[in-house]
């Protein structure tokens, strides 16, 4: 195994799923340990990531704006999430009185249970995805309209109508700005010619899509990143929380832990678009290669491809908070407006030329 | 859409109202058809400040030196206020401790919500009016520095001190000046001339910070601790006026 990881020539793509599936045949309870490695390892990372990325986002908003951030609770306030999630658990749960009560109850289950399927298919390191789907890209897609669902059913079941408004202003959003993001997979499946993400990461082995795509690749990319960050109602386009106007929007009537699950889902799928982004653009756990270069590539393979990915990831993580710290806020019809007359024809173009590209081998490194 | 564009320069012009000349700038306003420029000029203009905003913010990320917010209790021994910070109404006083408040009441005329009331006496020696208190009222002070604008004397300036908060709203009435006589103009002038110094410096009489006419009167009540005053009977109205 570790041979492998340290010859560039082949990456063996083992995910936990396979393990437990090849351990079956021999020994249940080993595919057993592994079934729950996956979800503990799930769980336990879904709630560290959750806590880091909000410990992070607040300072980088903090030197963003002059200010520090925590500073109290640990060093430079590294244990404030941890004070944080321990109040949200204490807190009251509030149920209003006039709420559809079950719909309440399932809308943040939906939320997370949403996050963590979209989650599961991430490849972080050749051996570090627990599975790996032959249609990963069309998958991910799908379980993102799951998420709205349960903005929707929390913002219909809270009986108000700040969160119904708010609902509303998801649902729009989502389901526009949705064409856009899959017109930008789209474009890298071209690309790669598959919809797995495994095999998509081993297509960039000669250099990340991002650049061996020039125009194509960067374009697709600059859609992505404002279309995901429109899905994951981030500021610039935090319209469905919209704290000056709708109060909390959505999440308006929640308190104690369901709000931590939206709270949670918001940050873990900030992850996840940044990831696959990674993944789609960057080349995911994929060394920086250069087709050719030999030895420049079997440098650039002595760093682990985890932490490939991890960079990569942080990178497209700081620009989002980057980009939500420094913007201006959009109304809703100028926010209708940008995915409609401008991604939604930028994005059908650079599909074309994408197909362009790949019938005529115009892009970087066809032979191989 | 009208705006004003800065990058054109600007004319001024010079008005009077009654006898004061008063500078008028005139703001070059976009033409009307302003908002008719061209899809790809305004793109390209938007894009353009998004990325100015981003260096901005981000060179507040890289420079830790531009935090501008403080650890208060941490640094309470270090922290230094800014130079336009107003803490607390205070009277200057030179080396000597002698005021340059002659009470002269310009400050009290001034403050638009009666937050100061000044005291003043005839002094025995010199003949001349003085100060015998000056009464600041921090509960219904709003810091608009009036007072300080006022004074023909350059008597009053701000402190530092921003830890104002107190138990009892009677602590909050304040007595500025710490003792009740001649302003250092008038000892100064005293000593030129070799006219009766000692006689003039011995009409100065301490006053305490909490004296004078302080809510309640200073008196004890259920919860309230009586407040340490000076001789009561300057709680009585003033002498003269
Ligand atoms: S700052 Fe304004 S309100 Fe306060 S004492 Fe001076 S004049 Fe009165
Ligand atoms: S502080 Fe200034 S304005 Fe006020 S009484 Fe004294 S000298 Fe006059």
């Amino acid at each position: 195994m570790l041979e492998n990881l340290l010859t560039h020539s082949a990456f063996e793509i083992l995910t936990l799923s396979d393990r437990a599936a090849q351990a079956l045949a021999e020994n249940p309870w080993e595919a057993a340990g592994y079934t729950l490695l996956a979800l503990g390892g799930t769980g336990a990372f879904l709630s560290l990531l959750g806590m880091a990325l909000i410990y992070v986002e607040r300072k980088v908003a903090a030197h963003f704006q002059c200010r520090l951030g925590p500073m109290r609770v640990g060093w430079h306030g590294m244990l404030q999430s941890i004070a944080d999630a321990l109040k949200l658990l204490q807190k009251e749960d509030i149920i209003p009185e006039k709420a559809d009560k079950l719909l309440f109850f399932l809308a943040p289950v939906f939320s997370i249970i949403a996050t963590v399927l979209a989650l599961i298919i991430i490849p972080m390191s050749p051996s570090l995805q627990v599975v790996d789907l032959n249609i990963g890209v069309i998958f991910i897609s799908a379980v993102g309209g799951f998420g709205v669902l349960g903005i929707l059913l929390a913002g219909w079941s809270s009986n108000n109508k700040w969160s119904l408004l708010g609902a509303m202003r998801a649902g729009a959003q989502f389901i526009s700005y949705e064409i856009s993001v899959t017109l930008s997979l789209l474009v890298i499946t071209l690309l790669a010619g598959s919809l797995q993400l495994s095999e998509i990461v081993q297509s960039q082995q000669d250099g990340w899509w991002i650049w061996r795509g020039h125009i194509v690749g960067v374009v697709a990319f600059f859609v992505f990143i404002i279309s995901s960050t429109a899905e994951l109602n981030r500021p610039p386009f935090d319209l469905p929380e919209a704290e000056s106007e709708l109060t909390g929007g959505f999440h308006t009537e929640y308190s104690g832990l369901r709000f931590s699950f939206f709270f949670l889902a918001e940050f873990i799928n900030m992850f996840i678009a940044s990831a696959l982004g990674a993944t789609l653009f960057f080349g995911g756990w994929m060394p920086f290669h250069i087709g050719g270069f030999e030895t420049f590539n079997s440098i650039m393979d002595l760093i682990p491809p985890g932490l490939w990915f991890a960079g990569k990831t942080a990178f497209i993580v700081f620009l989002m908070m980057w980009v939500r710290w420094t913007f201006p806020r959009l109304r809703v019809d100028q926010l209708m407006r940008l995915e409609w007359k401008f991604l939604l024809p930028v994005g059908f173009i650079n599909l074309f030329a994408a197909a362009t590209i790949v019938l005529t081998k115009l892009y970087f490194f066809p032979g191989q | 859409m009208g705006y004003i564009d800065t990058k054109k320069s600007t004319k001024a012009k010079v008005t009077t109202v009654g006898n004061t000349p008063i500078n008028v700038v005139i703001a070059p306003r976009s033409p009307s058809g302003a908002d008719s420029e061209s899809l790809l000029t305004t793109i390209f203009k938007s894009v353009k400040s998004l990325f100015v905003g981003m260096k901005v913010t981000i060179g507040y990320l890289v420079r830790p030196s531009t935090v501008v917010t403080q650890q208060y209790p941490e640094n309470r021994e270090t922290l230094k206020m800014f130079d336009r910070f107003r803490g607390q109404l205070r009277l200057i006083k030179d080396e000597n401790n002698y005021m340059n408040c002659n009470g002269c009441n310009f400050c009290e005329i001034a403050c638009p919500n009666g937050s100061i009331v000044i005291t003043d006496q005839r002094n025995p020696v010199n003949e001349k009016l003085e100060l015998e208190r000056f009464l600041w009222r921090l509960d219904s002070c709003t810091f608009c520095n009036a007072c300080l604008q006022a004074c023909p004397h350059d008597a009053l300036e701000w402190s530092d001190g921003f830890e104002a908060a107190v138990y009892d709203r009677r602590l909050l009435v304040y007595t500025l000046n710490d003792y009740a006589g001649p302003p250092v103009k008038a000892i100064n002038r005293a000593k030129k001339k070799e006219d009766r110094v000692e006689e003039l410096l011995a009409t100065m009489e301490p006053r305490k910070q909490y004296g004078g006419p302080v809510p309640l009167a200073g008196r004890k009540m259920p919860g309230v601790p009586a407040l340490e005053t000076e001789n009561t009977k300057d709680n009585a109205s003033p002498k003269h006026k």
